[in-house]
């Protein structure tokens, strides 16, 4: 149902993770600076590309951002509406839809990262590049995020079926909402407990060994395209 | 008792410990609300229990853990945690890709402020002992924190007015706010919930 | 050898172990059993550092555990009751390298390591299995393999048969009954001594947090009577 890792052997999968967030990171930067029907229809391009290469379906990717649409297609409309006559004024909207379009675009990308690139990767990525503690917190800790995702799903939806069962649909919605996080954030916090002990019985470091990372030539192409969107960028905006 | 070691091995202590596996269960908790939506009575609009994730961690684990557990909220959807609205993610998200930036960007802050409107100082009180008007306060400070922010990622994304990203960003949303903030104030009442 | 040396542990008021002296042998199986709240969980948890003691001591290999929790740790390996909880990763091989990482092993022994502990417990050429995919009794080993890759010499495991199916619970007991016989001790607390009556060296009774009982299964017998425990 949502956006995750799916193994597989495209080219896409063989990049080293952060190439692939640098090409991510400077298509952003591209994508704010050419804002533009004909630098949004370069890039349109350049995401079909990216989502061939990652053999990633456009369609099924913005199914799986349907939540965020809404706001997408209602920018351009409120911004276009005014108090009184003509009541819509297009060229207001123009702006505001280019906007939606880019975002659109940034989500295809983002979703190419997603589907490949696994959680072990990814972590090492953040573990090496930023150094310390803090970045054997954040690796970890986004690792474990990744571990318990399912499992606190799991647990909201179970809640949420109990209290339907009691008859919870007819309670007011503050209780509702009042019984379910109180409820989540005890398992939560149970789970916690456990997992903390878990932890330490394995000698839980500040120092472990980090999975491997190689850049390689294959990942050549990525940071190019990565270097000349940066350029383009760097270019448009002065 | 001296707990030390004489390997290289430089293990996280106890408390830091269980403070990192509450973090995460808290962010992957806020990724568990993003699908969550109830509708609000009347107006219709659906909400998602977010932004009481962010109430609750800043007066469930203060300050700094609270804040710590939005960044890890962040770093994990940004390394593709499926954790963003709907169960998106993506650092593109982050950077501006989505109408939800400045929302999510305000998760840490809000939670900083409101652990420390809360708690006073960086220790962390048992929260059914902060009176409510005080708990209320801080609840509404951060509201405010999180949809400043969210108004002007809203401009900066989409691209409009400042009218406009109030209409779409911040006024459909108020009604649930004020439903979350009496629901997290039961909750840190209810006293179930103490993060000892 | 684990060794503990009027050991006290308190929760508040309740005082869940209350003085036990006793001594886990190299290569033993042993069995530690007694009622909900006796103590068992309390006791095996101070046998690598995971609590510290009100009173008393506790020894692994003639140290103290507090002097060096990594080698303490390295040494007594533990399973949880609950071990879907304690996973720390999404697929079994990052998973079960998971303490061999900590260690700051290189990366060959690490794989090294991944792989005789999932072989340990049958569960070889399964490292990109995704964990919450796997049945019950598959948990439960990789759990153990888990423990296993820090190369203990003592396994000790909280309510292993807890929710396994009988064909399951075999699979466990054959596991750990292999691993006590290439060398490593093993300590499981039970409720349910059936699972492991014909394997067991020796079998500790706790009540109200003393020793109640010890000895050979035969010896013991007799004082399981009135507990919570299921004899065999």
């Amino acid at each position: 149902m949502t956006l995750v890792y799916e193994p597989g052997s495209t080219p896409a999968h063989r990049l080293d993770p952060r190439s692939k967030l640098l090409v991510q990171t400077t298509f952003v930067a591209a994508a704010f600076v050419y804002t533009t029907p004909p630098g949004l229809l370069a890039l349109t391009g350049l995401v079909a590309g990216m989502l061939a290469v990652a053999r990633t379906s456009p369609l099924r990717s913005l199914w799986e951002f349907r939540v965020v649409l809404p706001v997408v297609v209602a920018a351009p409309i409120l911004e276009g509406l005014t108090l009184g006559a003509p009541w819509f004024v297009l060229a207001d909207a123009i702006g505001p839809a280019l906007a939606s379009v880019r975002v659109l675009l940034v989500l295809l990308v983002t979703a190419a990262y997603v589907r490949t690139t696994p959680v072990r990767e990814s972590r090492a990525v953040i573990q090496r590049s930023v150094p310390g503690r803090p970045g054997q917190f954040l690796g970890m800790g986004a690792a474990f995020v990744f571990r318990f995702l399912p499992v606190l799903q799991d647990d909201v939806a179970r809640i949420r079926n109990a209290q339907r069962v009691r008859l919870g649909a007819e309670r007011p919605v503050t209780e509702r909402v009042r019984l379910l996080a109180v409820a989540a954030f005890a398992r939560a916090f149970d789970r916690a407990d456990t997992f903390a002990l878990a932890l330490q019985a394995r000698c839980f470091a500040w120092n472990p060994t980090l999975p491997e990372l190689r850049l390689g030539a294959r990942d050549l192409p990525a940071l190019a395209l990565a270097a000349a969107l940066a350029v383009a960028a760097v270019v448009g905006a002065t | 008792m001296t707990r030390t070691n004489t390997s290289g091995v430089d293990l996280v202590d106890e408390e830091t410990t269980l403070n990192i596996a509450r973090a995460a269960l808290f962010a992957a908790l806020m990724g568990a609300f993003a699908l969550v939506s109830v509708t609000v009575p009347v107006t219709s609009i659906p909400f998602t229990l977010q932004v009481l994730g962010v109430f609750l961690a800043g007066i469930l684990l203060g300050p700094v853990w609270g804040g710590a557990a939005m960044v890890l909220y962040l770093a994990a959807g940004a390394v593709g945690a499926p954790v963003f609205e709907g169960g998106s993610a993506g650092i593109g998200i982050l950077l501006g890709g989505a109408p939800s930036f400045g929302y999510l960007w305000a998760f840490p802050l809000a939670a900083v402020v409101i652990g420390y409107l809360v708690h006073g100082s960086t220790e962390v009180r048992r929260p059914s002992s902060v009176s409510p008007a005080r708990l209320v306060v801080a609840m509404a400070v951060g509201t405010v924190v999180i949809y400043a922010f969210g108004a002007l990622g809203l401009m900066y994304v989409q691209d409009v007015g400042p009218e406009a990203a109030v209409l779409a960003g911040v006024v459909p949303f108020v009604p649930a706010e004020i439903l979350k903030l009496v629901a997290a104030l039961g909750i840190v009442r209810s006293d179930v919930l103490q993060a000892g | 050898m684990i060794r503990t040396e009027g050991l006290v542990h308190r929760y508040g008021d309740v005082t869940a172990v209350d003085g036990i002296s006793m001594t886990v042998d190299d290569g033993t199986f042993l069995a530690i059993c007694g009622a909900n709240g006796s103590g068992k969980t309390t006791l095996v948890r101070h046998f690598n550092g995971l609590l510290e003691p009100d009173d008393g001591e506790v020894f692994v290999d003639g140290d103290p555990v507090g002097a060096d929790l990594v080698a303490a740790r390295t040494a007594v390996g533990m399973v949880f009751q609950n071990p879907r909880d304690c996973f720390v990763a999404a697929t079994v091989g990052a998973d079960v390298a998971f303490g061999p990482e900590n260690l700051g092993l290189a990366r060959e022994e690490i794989d090294r390591r991944v792989e005789s502990a999932l072989s340990a417990v049958g569960m070889d050429g399964r490292r990109d299995e995704r964990i919450d995919r796997l049945s019950g009794g598959e948990t439960a080993r990789v759990a153990i393999a888990g423990a296993l890759a820090m190369e203990p010499d003592h396994l000790v495991l909280d309510e292993p048969f807890t929710g396994l199916d009988w064909p399951a619970r075999q699979l466990v007991r054959e596991r750990l009954e292999s691993l006590n016989a290439a060398g490593t001790s093993v300590v499981v607390v039970t409720h349910d001594l059936g699972a492991v009556a014909d394997v067991v060296d020796r079998v500790v009774v706790l009540s109200d947090g003393t020793i109640a009982a010890d000895g050979p299964l035969g010896a013991v017998r007799a004082d399981l009577e009135g507990l919570d425990v299921r004899p065999p």
